[in-house]
C-alpha cells in the first residue's frame, strides 16, 4: 500500500497529536517548541503553520490533544508540563505542579479529560488533576514501583486503570483513582475496589526495554512492544489475564495503535508500519508490512552488461551508499495516531485511517481503504483458513478409498501381531522353564 | 585476502544495523543531563551485551551499545614493527582531528586502536545506512592505507640506502 500523503514538516518529529476534527496537528520538531499546523485532507496540500507554542526549555517529549475540552498537554525534558488552552486566538499555558526532579518522558489525557498522566525518568508516574482554587494542575505521584525510566503511559477507557511501560522491561497496571475527582462508582473495576497507586499487574514478558503500551478500544486487551523485537498482547485484563508474545525477525518496534479489537498497527526502526490481526479466539498474528519497499533507482548505465551488473549488485547482501531500499519513512517511526474525527469514533467501527510521524521529519497519512491488497478488508484469520482447507481436503477423499486403505493396513498388520503373540508365548514358557530349573533357596542352604 | 575480509565486514555491517536502534534518553541519575549511557555505564539496565567480532587474533571489532549510544572499537592488523608504528601514528593523526569526523572518539577504548561513538543525535541528523557505510568503508580503507604507507617507507628506505652506498663505489 502506498502512503496517502507525505508531509515533510521539520528535520525530525518526536511526537504529534491531532485535534478533535482532525483539522489541526501539533508536532514537536525535536526541540523545545511545539508547532501547530493546519492540516488538509488532500495529499498534495502544503500544511500551514498557525501557532508556535514556546514555553519549554528543553526537548518536548509528549503531546496530547484532548478532543472534548480542546486542550493540549505537553511534557518535556526540562521536568515540566503545561496545559494549553485556546483563549482569544492564543494558546495560553497553565502551570502543572509535577514535583519531578528528572525529565518527563510521556503524557496522555484520561478519557474523561479531568486527569492526565505523565511518565518520567525519576521512575515515578504523576497523575495530574485540576485545582480550581489556585488555577493550576496538581499531581499525585506513584512512587517506588518502577525500577527505571517510564517510556509510555496509557489510560484504560474506564478512566481509572493506568498502564505503563519502562526500561526495566516490564509493563505494569496501576489504579489511578483519585477521591474527589472521580465518581465513587468508577472506583470499582475488574480488580474490585482499588486504592490510588496500587500495582495491580506486573507483566514481565519482554527481555528488552518496553515501549508503546496501548489499550484496545474496549479496554479488554492491552499490547506493548519490547526492544528485543517482540510484541506482547494481553487479553482479558483482570485477575486472570492471558498473554501472547510474537518475536519478529525485524528491527524493534516503538509504538502501536489498535485499529479495532482484532487489528493493530505497529511501527518502529524498520520505518515500515506492520499490521497485526487476531482471530476470534484471540490469537494474534503478523499479517503484512503496509509500505511498499521500492528497490533503489538503478544507476544509469551505458551498456547492457553494466545494467545487468547493477541488478546483481542490489541482489547481493551488501547494501552500499546509493542503493539502500527506500520506504516512505526514512528514519524510525516515533508515533502512530488514529485519524478518525472524535464525533465519528465508536468502539465497533475499525479505524481505517491513521498517521505516523518519524525521526525523518515526516508525517505520513495511511488509508487502509486505498489498499490494493486483499488483506485490508477480507482478511481471513489463520484458523478459519485452516478449517476451510480441511473441509476442501475432506471433500477430495472418497470413503471407499479410505476403507480400502484401512483393510490394506489391517492385512499387513495382522500377521505381524500373530507372530508377536507367538513369540510372547514362547518367551513365557522359556521363562517358566528357567524358573523351575533354578534351585529353591531353601535347597541352597542345605 | 579479500575473500576472508568480506564475511568479516558483512558481519559487522549486520550487527551495526541491529545495534543502531538508538533514541533520545534523558539521564536518570543527574537532573537535566543527557549523555551517552555507554560511556558512563551508571545504569546496568540501559546497557546491552557487548559483541566482539574477530577475524583473527590481531584484527577484531568490539560493539557496545546502550539505549542512546553505540561504541565501536577497532583493532587494526599489525603484522610487524613497522606496521605497528605506522598504524599508531596514522590513527593518532585521525584521532586528533576527531571533530571533523563527528562520530570518531578522541581516545580509543583500552586494548583497541580506534573507537567511534555514535549517539542518537547522529542518527537523527544522518541516514543510518550511510553511517554504517562510513564505518565499514573506514575499516576497509585503513588496511589499504597502512600497507600503502609501508610500501612507500620501504621504497624510500631502499632508495636512500642505494644513494648512500653509491659514494663508496
Amino acid at each position: 500500500m502506498a502512503a496517502g500523503g507525505v508531509h515533510q514538516l521539520a528535520q525530525c518529529i518526536t511526537c504529534h497529536a491531532w485535534n478533535a476534527d482532525m483539522s489541526m496537528v501539533a508536532i514537536c520538531p525535536n526541540n523545545s517548541e511545539v508547532h501547530i499546523y493546519k492540516a488538509s485532507a488532500s495529499p498534495e496540500a502544503v500544511w500551514e503553520r498557525v501557532y508556535v507554542l514556546e514555553k519549554h526549555e528543553q526537548l518536548v517529549t509528549g503531546i496530547d490533544w484532548a478532543p472534548k475540552s480542546n486542550r493540549i498537554v505537553t511534557c518535556s525534558h526540562d521536568r515540566n508540563s503545561y496545559v494549553w488552552s485556546l483563549e482569544d486566538g492564543e494558546w495560553q499555558p497553565t502551570l502543572v505542579i509535577l514535583r519531578l526532579n528528572r525529565a518527563a518522558t510521556s503524557v496522555e489525557w484520561g478519557p474523561q479529560e479531568n486527569k492526565f498522566a505523565v511518565g518520567s525518568s525519576a521512575k515515578t508516574v504523576c497523575v495530574c488533576y485540576y485545582e480550581e482554587d489556585n488555577n493550576w494542575w496538581v499531581s499525585k505521584l506513584i512512587r517506588k514501583k518502577h525500577h527505571s525510566t517510564i517510556t509510555s503511559v496509557s489510560w484504560h477507557p474506564n478512566n481509572v486503570l493506568l498502564a505503563t511501560t519502562s526500561t526495566d522491561s516490564k509493563c505494569r497496571i496501576f489504579s489511578a483513582f483519585i477521591k474527589g475527582v472521580d465518581a465513587r462508582k468508577d472506583g470499582t473495576t475488574a480488580f474490585g475496589d482499588v486504592k490510588f497507586g496500587e500495582e495491580l499487574i506486573q507483566l514481565d514478558l519482554a527481555c528488552g526495554w518496553a515501549f508503546g503500551v496501548h489499550w484496545s478500544p474496549s479496554g479488554n486487551s492491552l499490547a506493548y512492544v519490547g526492544h528485543d523485537s517482540t510484541i506482547h498482547f494481553v487479553t482479558d485484563v483482570g485477575p486472570t489475564p492471558s498473554a501472547r508474545s510474537i518475536s519478529l525477525r525485524h528491527l524493534p518496534l516503538r509504538d502501536i495503535l489498535f485499529l479495532s479489537e482484532t487489528r493493530l498497527v505497529a511501527g518502529g526502526f524498520d520505518c515500515n508500519p506492520m499490521l497485526f490481526a487476531s482471530d476470534k479466539t484471540g490469537v494474534w498474528e503478523f499479517i503484512a508490512f503496509l509500505d511498499e519497499v521500492k528497490p533503489p533507482a538503478e544507476a544509469k548505465s551505458d551498456t547492457l552488461f553494466a545494467a545487468a551488473k547493477g541488478k546483481f549488485k542490489w541482489l547481493g547482501s551488501e547494501l552500499s551508499e546509493e542503493n539502500a531500499p527506500t520506504t516512505t519513512h526514512e528514519n524510525c517511526i516515533t508515533m502512530i495516531r488514529s485519524l478518525v474525527p472524535f464525533s465519528e469514533r465508536n468502539s465497533e467501527k475499525s479505524i481505517e485511517v491513521f498517521s505516523t510521524s518519524g525521526l525523518d521529519g515526516r508525517i505520513v497519512i495511511w488509508d487502509l481503504n486505498n489498499s490494493n491488497k486483499g488483506w485490508s478488508k477480507q482478511w481471513i484469520p489463520p484458523v478459519e483458513e485452516a478449517k476451510k482447507v480441511l473441509e476442501r481436503l475432506k471433500s477430495c477423499i472418497k470413503p471407499e478409498a479410505v476403507e480400502e486403505a484401512v483393510e490394506k493396513l489391517k492385512s499387513s498388520v495382522l500377521p505381524q501381531a500373530e507372530e508377536a503373540k507367538k513369540t510372547l508365548v514362547r518367551l513365557k514358557s522359556s521363562v517358566i522353564e528357567y524358573v523351575e530349573q533354578v534351585p529353591q533357596s531353601s535347597e541352597l542352604h542345605d | 585476502m579479500a575473500n576472508t575480509l568480506r564475511p568479516y565486514l558483512t558481519c559487522i555491517r549486520n550487527t551495526l544495523t541491529a545495534a543502531m536502534c538508538l533514541q533520545n534518553f534523558p539521564c536518570q541519575e543527574v537532573e537535566r543531563h543527557n549523555k551517552p549511557e555507554v560511556e558512563f555505564k551508571t545504569c546496568k539496565e540501559l546497557l546491552l551485551n557487548p559483541i566482539l567480532i574477530c577475524r583473527n587474533e590481531s584484527e577484531k571489532c568490539l560493539i557496545e551499545s546502550s539505549i542512546n549510544s553505540l561504541r565501536i572499537s577497532i583493532k587494526v592488523k599489525q603484522a610487524d614493527e613497522l606496521e605497528n608504528i605506522l598504524a599508531k601514528k596514522f590513527l593518532r593523526f585521525l584521532s586528533m582531528r576527531a571533530e571533523s569526523f563527528q562520530v570518531l572518539r578522541r581516545k580509543p577504548v583500552q586494548g583497541y586502536d580506534i573507537s567511534f561513538l555514535i549517539t542518537n543525535f547522529h542518527c537523527e541528523e544522518m541516514f543510518k545506512h550511510r553511517l554504517i557505510d562510513f564505518v565499514v568503508a573506514f575499516m576497509e580503507g585503513i588496511d589499504k592505507e597502512i600497507s600503502e604507507l609501508k610500501l612507500s617507507v620501504n621504497t624510500r628506505g631502499r632508495l636512500v640506502a642505494t644513494e648512500f652506498l653509491r659514494q663508496f663505489t
